[in-house]
This record gives C-alpha cells, structure tokens and sequence, in this order.
C-alpha cells in the first residue's frame, strides 16, 4: 500500500508502476477474439518487426486467425485481469523433424498496452507451461531482429539469454535482417 | 579470428599446398567408395545417424537420400571420391539461406581437403542459387577440427547454441558459422 509521505514524485510512481506486476491469463484464441486480434494484428507498430504482414481488414484478420492460429499447435491469448478481451499474443512452435528437445516462442502486444511488463508476464508463464506439457523440451529460443530493443528487453527480462547474432537469418517485409538469438534451458528456467 | 587465407598469400608456393579437389554428383557405382566413410565411426562421431552397416544399408541411403537430394556432391581427389558434401536449401519464405554439411574419409584428414571443398560448394551454390543471401554450417562445441576447418574456409562464427540439435539421442551443444553472400570475396 502507499504510503503517503507528501505528493509522490513521477520517478516514484513509474518504479511503483514498474514494480507491480500485471495479472495476466493466457488461454487459446477463438473467432469471437477477432476484435481484440485488431488490435494488434492491423497495428504496423506492432507488426513491422512480424513475419506476417500487418493485416487491414477485418476478413484478413479472420482468414489469419482460421489459417494460422486455430491449427497452431500452441497459441495463447494474453488477458489481463479486468477485461476478456485479449491484448496480445504468445506462441511456442515446436522445431521440425528429429529436434523435439526445442521450440520457438513468439509474442506481441498492442500498442496500448506497452510498458507494463505484460509480454514480460506471458513469456515467463509461457515458458513455464511449455516446459511443464512438453517433458522432453529441454531448450526454448527466440529470434528478435537486432534494432527490436523492446522485444530484445522482454526476453531479457524474462530470463532469456543471449547467445549468438545471426547474420541475414530472416527475411523480414522483403529485406534480410540480422537477428539475435536468444535461449532458455529448462535447466536454467527462472520458473523451476 | 584469423585472416582468412584466400587473402593476398604470404608467398607463391601457397597455392600448391592446396589439394586438387573436385566436386561431382554421386551414383550408385560409388557404394564401395561411399562406404569408406560412411561406415568409418571416426567419421560419422559427430552425425546424426550412426555409420552404414552393410554395402546394403548404403546402397539404400544412396537411392533414398543422396540421390534425390537438391544439392550432394562427392568431393573427389584425382577423381575418385574421398568425401561428400551437400547443402539443404530452406523451404519457402526461407529459401534464401542453406545449410551445408560435410564428411571425408578419415586418412584424408589434415590435407586441407574440406577446406577445398567448402571452397568449391560456396562458390558453385552462390552461383547455381542466385537467391541465396546466407549459407550456415554447425559444428558440434566438442568438434574443434571441424570448426577449424569452417574459419578456414571463410564461414563467420557467430556463437555457441545450447543443447540446439538432437544427435545421436542426446541434445547437443554447436557452434554456428555463417558466410554471407555479400560477404568478401572467395577465390
């Protein structure tokens, strides 16, 4: 609880601010979260460093939602506490063929929404529930392109570390952009 | 990390040292040759699969995989066939990047051969894929030799990935390297 001491200073209140951890859920995706979806699927703030392209329309964002997260085999709507509706998105892909050890995750949140440690929150419960479904996940990674500094702080502070930068890894809205790759061992899970 | 070789040489002889390698795709008469290192532990120590049984079992993976395959070549020395070594170009949105992968027959070890036949492969890949932005090898951490061989052949390290590939039952620790296509020039 506060204390009250005089007004607080803005300093103050943005360590108090920072300092508080944000009650996030995560639960799959249906067609009725479309409108949440917008959000941030349409936002090129959000999207610009997405290997998707940032949808326009409503249709779009449903025909994405139907293709690309119903079938995904682990997708999560990130929801905070007050409201149903969902303000971002976290995934794990697992890796192809003989690598069932490993899988990716991926995230974004709208815009509104930046800067209260929400990513942060889903990546962290994400990776807990992961490691706990999936017993033969031994490594968890991400990729975020060298100038993305928000997501790169997320991963950080999420306990992810950095390991390699990897040149010309992705080809991001047609140009190939170096990446950074970053782990998470189920060894060294913060949530172990 | 060292100077690349490819660089001005330090005397003329340095060229001669280089072995006379060339590349050529495989067919089914090459079972004995292939068997050399494919059956070799030493060799296939750090590969996925473990090595050829029989000239059967090689037979079979020559029909099923290597001949089928978008881009295996025998590295050949005096034209017989000493090693292999393919690239796996990416699907999709990911074609423009490939994984290259290499083994040579284990008395052929320390002539420089793989080093010449990274070489090659580059050179050949970068102008049969015109596309291809970024060309990537892995080394297992506990395979010095073969990341040697990698700087060698002018491919950049670019960091330890942690238990990264599965290989042989267990999660392995490997060394990426990379050579870009816009990188410098290899002669």
């Amino acid at each position: 609880m506060d204390q009250h001491m005089g007004v607080a200073s803005k300093e103050e209140e943005d360590r108090e601010e920072k300092r508080t951890v944000p009650e996030i859920t995560l639960r799959p995706f249906t067609l009725s979260d479309v409108d949440g979806f917008m959000t941030w699927a349409t936002d090129d703030r959000v999207m610009r460093f997405s290997r998707r392209p940032t949808c326009t329309t409503k249709d779009e964002c449903l025909t994405h939602m139907k293709d690309l997260i119903m079938p995904h085999p682990w997708c999560r709507a990130i929801c905070i506490e007050d409201d149903g509706r969902p303000v971002g998105l976290v995934s794990v892909t697992p890796a192809p063929g003989a690598d069932v050890h490993r899988a990716s995750i991926g995230f974004g949140v709208a815009y509104d929404y930046w800067g209260r440690g929400i990513a942060t929150a889903a990546v962290k419960k994400a990776a807990s529930a992961v490691f706990e479904e999936w017993p033969l996940l031994e490594r968890l990674d991400a990729i975020a392109e060298v100038n993305n500094t928000a997501s790169r702080r997320v991963l950080e502070k999420a306990g992810f570390q950095r390991e390699a930068v990897l040149k010309s890894y992705l080809v991001l809205r047609g140009e190939s952009m170096d990446m950074v790759m970053y782990c998470l061992l189920s060894a060294d899970s913060m949530v172990r | 990390m060292q100077t690349d070789s490819s660089a001005v040489p330090p005397n003329h002889d340095h060229r001669k040292q280089e072995p006379e390698i060339t590349l050529r795709p495989f067919d089914l008469s090459d079972v004995g040759a292939f068997m050399t290192w494919a059956s070799d532990p030493r060799v296939t120590r750090f590969q996925r699969r473990g090595p050829c049984t029989s000239e059967e079992d090689a037979r079979r993976y020559l029909t099923d995989h290597v001949l089928p395959h978008p881009w295996y070549r025998a590295i050949c020395v005096d034209g017989s066939p000493v090693g292999s070594i393919n690239a796996k170009p990416g699907q999709g949105e990911e074609r423009f990047k490939a994984s290259i992968a290499y083994r040579l027959a284990y008395q052929h070890w320390g002539r420089g051969i793989a080093t010449a036949a990274l070489r090659a492969a580059v050179s050949s890949l970068l102008e049969e894929w015109p596309h291809l932005e970024r060309l990537e090898a892995i080394a297992e951490v506990e395979n010095p030799a073969s990341q040697r061989v990698l700087e060698k052949a002018g491919f950049l390290r670019e960091g330890p990935l942690r238990k990264y590939v599965m290989l042989r039952g267990k999660s392995r620790d490997v060394v990426m390297y990379s050579l870009l296509a816009t990188g410098p020039k290899l002669r």
